[in-house]
């Protein structure tokens, strides 16, 4: 039943695309209008859909470890997040896109900029349903725990921002080179790639920590160079790299715009890389 | 490192390099391209590992060059070493600046020099006061006001701590550094294995390294529960019970996420296992031959009949919870041997290869509990850079310093004119955007 409202989701956002693009080709208002409300409506389903997925996990859950008291059953509401798995992820990795970009980009959310995002979403939600085992398995011992929601939502949200600062930068360099006047202008695009990247780097940052302070309770080592740490440092250092260079040498533009997409592939190989290609402590994500 | 290099001040090369951003950049470059060869060359594995792996000069090479720990090596301790150095001087080199900076308020003098934003005449009689005071609270928050003998002046600052930001960050990052020294230095960490019953007394803090443990601590019981048969496991648990001088003090459970501190250490449930404890009891069907034997643990037991030798590998107390099982070796008297599991409570569970038919009568085992023993007194420097760097992103990215005056006046005809002033050097599109509404409200209610 979700996986199919999941689908319905994907076929949304593939709408809030098309009709983004055919919104700027034809320079509609009205289309431009159906584009935002589309988005809206897939992201409502797809936070219905979400909430659905936690409910039934709780409640498989609760068949497995019966719960009376209200705290424990608030305990078992917190580990049951549905954020356990690589299909989970995904699903939460295509809901930050849409809902983040909303809140970070307002009302540039639209044309290109949409239609780039509502596609990666849809796309994102195509491989989850398509490629990916779908099923909702108990959890694992290492995976019980408070941390997991804070944990895995930061680091997520800090992909999306990531993922929406790579977008921009995309557009950004195409504009420089074919400027059209239906983007946003330049100043703009570089702006909101800062603004984007500073929102992933925090995030990123307290992915990072609670990630520790997890390893920390669970196996006694808050940093164990782990890939998947290992990785999440290096694109940290990158992410690094591009606000010092901005903000102390100066850099705007191109050049931060080519580090932001640099920083977003080192993001995909945090999640994608390193879950399918080296082994580790997360690899119960595949 | 937001300090830049002074120029004016001509210091030494040592230091000028060790502030500057470039070392900073050259070093994370350095760093990240080692943390790569680090996660494609896997750590901490037998020599021969590499060998196989990579070939023999290849192999050689990694292992010689330190690239098989290499976050223990000098190539990864070299440059994090160097990385907080430059951090410690950039800190040392801007932070007195910063805080001066943070320090000084907006006095009146410095006001009066930030670039004019826009000005605006009153009509005679008009009193813009009232107007004035309800639009700046409106838009900018509460306002200083300053009487000079001829003008009035109002005074509003956001961001005034913005220059510590940065420098909050990078001792946060320093922390975090110094407390992965300090766990290295002063830190206990090994290992405990006890046996289901065992009192132990020391814990392995190396291969062959004791250490003494100033308490006595016993595994009660250890259980391995599974969600389902042959589904995933729901909990390791250990019971435990501290002793000191032989008398009971206190008893925990531990279990994954949930570990059990006494006595300074802290024992985190890492693995489990279990072992034969005497001879399994099988009983062999071959055709309508049907017998007992015993079978000790990794030792060749004749089979009746004498087709083949029997081998029990290793015990599982609860094998995906099934209950407990034995990795049976049946070895015939040519061919390769054959390796299959055998359930006690299911016999009819798992493939065998035949002619036998084995099942289990008894298997006499326990459970050992391994767990991962340490103190380390580095984390609560860890978590407090963790708590720091909150703040310290804050003022640097959500904190935009921000200065506003509106110098207010009496021209020589009688009118009130005043002259908008600000800046905001990082945050120049909200800036503009907030003086456009600000002259906008101003202006309002004045006939044009």
């Amino acid at each position: 039943m979700i996986s199919q409202i999941l689908g319905g989701v994907m076929l949304i956002y593939l709408l809030a695309a098309i009709l983004f693009l055919m919104a700027e080709l034809w320079s509609s208002a009205r289309l431009k209008g159906a584009g935002r409300v589309t988005l809206w409506l897939g992201l409502g389903l797809h936070t219905g859909a979400l909430l659905g997925r936690w409910w039934e996990s709780y409640h498989l859950a609760l068949g497995h470890t019966p719960a009376a008291a209200w705290s424990e059953k608030l305990q078992l509401i917190i580990i049951q997040v549905p954020l356990s798995n690589f299909y989970e992820s995904l699903i939460f990795f295509a809901w930050c896109l849409p809902g983040l970009g909303l809140l970070a980009f307002r009302r540039h959310l639209q044309g290109y900029l949409g239609a780039v995002v509502a596609l990666l979403a849809s796309l994102l939600l195509a491989y989850a349903s398509f490629g990916v085992d779908s099923t909702i398995k108990p959890l694992m011992p290492a995976l019980k725990s408070n941390w997991l929601l804070i944990h895995v939502v930061t680091a997520f949200l800090g992909y999306a921002a990531f993922a929406l600062a790579c977008g921009t930068a995309i557009l950004y360099l195409f504009q420089e080179r074919r400027p059209r006047a239906s983007l946003p202008p330049l100043p703009q695009l570089d702006s909101l790639i800062y603004r984007t990247t500073v929102l992933g780097f925090l995030l990123l940052t307290l992915g990072i920590a609670t990630g520790a302070v997890w390893a920390e309770t669970a196996w006694g080592r808050y940093w164990s160079w782990d890939p998947k740490e290992t990785w999440s440092l290096i694109t940290w250092f990158i992410y690094a790299a591009l606000l010092h260079a901005r903000l102390l040498k100066g850099w705007h533009g191109r050049r931060i715009a080519w580090l932001a997409v640099l920083g977003f592939m080192a993001v995909l190989f945090t999640y994608f890389g390193v879950s399918f290609l080296l082994s580790g402590l997360h690899s119960y994500l595949t | 490192m937001s300090a830049t290099r002074i120029h004016s001040q001509p210091k030494s090369w040592l230091w000028g390099t060790l502030t500057s951003i470039r070392l900073t950049v050259f070093l994370l470059l350095i760093l990240a391209a080692v943390a790569v060869i680090g996660t494609v060359v896997p750590q901490n594995q037998p020599q021969n590992h590499y060998v196989s792996r990579f070939g023999e000069v290849w192999g050689q090479l990694l292992w010689l060059g330190g690239f098989t720990q290499v976050y223990f090596s000098p190539w990864f301790l070299g440059p994090i070493s160097l990385l907080a150095a430059n951090i410690l001087a950039c800190v040392v080199h801007g932070l007195p600046q910063a805080i001066n900076r943070a320090g000084q308020r907006l006095t009146v003098e410095t006001a009066l020099t930030l670039p004019e934003r826009g000005q605006i005449t009153w009509p005679a009689g008009v009193d813009p006061q009232p107007l004035i005071e309800a639009t700046l609270s409106r838009e900018l928050g509460h306002c200083r006001q300053e009487t000079l003998p001829d003008q009035k002046v109002y005074l509003r600052e956001k961001g005034r701590f913005r220059p510590v930001g940065p420098y909050l960050i990078h001792i946060a990052l320093l922390m975090i550094l110094a407390g992965g020294l300090i766990g290295k230095l002063w830190g206990v960490d090994g290992q405990l294995a006890i046996d289901q019953g065992e009192v132990a007394g020391a814990f392995q803090v190396g291969p062959r390294v004791e250490k003494p443990l100033n308490f006595q601590v016993r595994l009660d019981k250890f259980q391995v529960s599974y969600y389902e048969p042959g589904g995933s496991p729901k909990e390791f648990r250990s019971d435990l019970t501290f002793m000191q001088d032989g008398r009971e003090v206190s008893r925990a459970t531990c279990r994954v996420n949930e570990p059990v501190t006494f006595g300074g250490l802290t024992f985190y449930q890492s693995s489990y296992g279990s072992q034969a404890t005497g001879p399994i009891r099988l009983k062999v069907q071959l055709g309508d031959l049907s017998e007992s034997i015993e079978a000790p643990l990794r030792q060749p037991a004749d089979l009746p009949g004498g087709r083949g030798k029997i081998i029990p590998m290793k015990v599982d107390g609860n094998f995906q919870g099934y209950g407990p099982a034995v990795l049976l070796a049946f070895s015939p008297g040519s061919g390769h041997p054959q390796v299959f599991w055998t359930l006690k409570d299911r016999p009819g569970l798992g493939q065998q290869p035949g002619p036998y038919r084995f099942t289990v009568e008894s298997i006499p085992f326990g459970y050992y509990s391994v767990f991962q023993v340490k103190h380390d007194p580095g984390v609560a420097w860890v978590y407090a850079g963790f708590l720091l760097f909150l703040p310290g992103l804050y003022l640097a990215f959500f904190r935009p310093a921000e200065r506003w005056a509106l110098v207010l006046a009496k021209t020589s005809k009688g009118k009130w004119q005043g002259r908008l002033l600000g800046a905001s050097p990082r945050n120049r599109e909200e800036f503009a955007a907030r003086q456009e509404r600000l002259l906008m409200e101003l202006k309002r209610g004045m006939p044009s």
